[in-house]
């Protein structure tokens, strides 16, 4: 019995799935709202309203490398990201806050929310060390499942990007 | 008797409330940012009784801290807590395959920590019994 090869099988292999395929703004929301309640405090909240962002951000983010393969970014204003790092050192809070405070503090939290939504994707995956700086490049805007919130009024984006362009369409 | 605890996580910040919860329970805690150092303090001869450890850590990460700690029969007796973001079905059976006790996934509330411990008969003063 001969096959005929029409490439369809190929072309279907070449296809992944976006993120809004795998998770929905619900699920961020909750994965982030748990971390914020668990690390921030307890009376701590995210209101689901979206808020301009200031021009001077800082970012934060872990990778996901599996069957889908993206960031996890926080991204806030420079002074949130320094409150966020206050909140979560408490009392052990030094009078000036560093770079090293701010990344590590800000840092974790991307690590936290990342590891529940990898957990919440297709795997097995893996999982980087947080990263802060300047946010990845959104590469396909059709792969991004964006959340935007307020937490004490000021404005906060959780983005779950993907970290490849969009498949060209021929 | 002090019932003692070593806190192994890269984040500076998640050290802290760890530390904070386990000292609240009545633990004396010593802390170590990444496998590696917390061996470095098991081998100065401060065994305790727990260690909790993340996963994912520069240097020496916990599925190899577990892996060397249970290579070494004198820290046989010492209970580990694998306190991760690491949440997939895999990762939590090959921890404990390593040697892990227990595991927790992060975020958690303090409750859930004395939960765990409460489980694993490891309260401060169950243990001074």
């Amino acid at each position: 019995m001969s096959t005929i090869d029409t490439g369809e099988r190929r072309r279907g292999s070449d296809a992944r799935p976006v993120i809004t395929e795998l998770i929905d703004e619900g699920t961020v929301q909750s994965i982030a709202e748990d971390a914020w309640t668990a690390l921030v405090g307890e009376d701590e909240v995210l209101v689901p309203l979206p808020g301009e962002l200031p021009a001077d951000v800082i970012s934060s983010w872990v990778d996901v490398v599996g069957p889908w393969t993206g960031s996890v970014v926080l991204t806030t204003g420079r002074q949130t990201a320094a409150d966020l790092t206050r909140a979560l050192l408490g009392d052990a809070s030094p009078e000036i806050l560093d770079h090293e405070d701010v990344a590590d503090a800000f840092g974790e939290i991307a690590n936290v929310v990342g590891g529940n939504v990898k957990a919440a994707l297709p795997g097995p995956s893996g999982l980087s060390l947080p990263d802060v700086g300047d946010a990845p490049t959104v590469r396909n805007p059709a792969d991004q499942c964006r959340v935007d919130v307020l937490w004490r009024g000021e404005p906060l984006s959780i983005s779950v990007q993907g970290a490849l362009p969009a498949l060209s369409q021929h | 008797m002090n019932v003692r605890a070593l806190v192994i996580d890269d984040s500076r910040a998640m050290r802290r409330i760890v530390s904070s919860i386990l000292e609240g329970l009545g633990y004396e805690v010593q802390q170590a940012g990444h496998g590696r150092e917390g061996l470095d303090v098991l081998e100065t001869g401060w065994v305790p009784e727990l260690v909790c450890v993340d996963w994912n850590m520069p240097v020496m990460d916990g599925l190899q801290f577990v892996s060397a700690v249970r290579t070494n029969p004198a820290w046989r007796s010492m209970t580990i807590m694998m306190v991760t973001s690491e949440s997939e079905h895999t990762q939590i059976v090959r921890a404990l395959a390593a040697g892990a006790h227990e595991y927790v996934i992060k975020p958690f509330t303090a409750d859930a920590i004395r939960d765990k411990l409460a489980l694993l008969g490891l309260l401060p003063q169950e243990v001074a019994l």
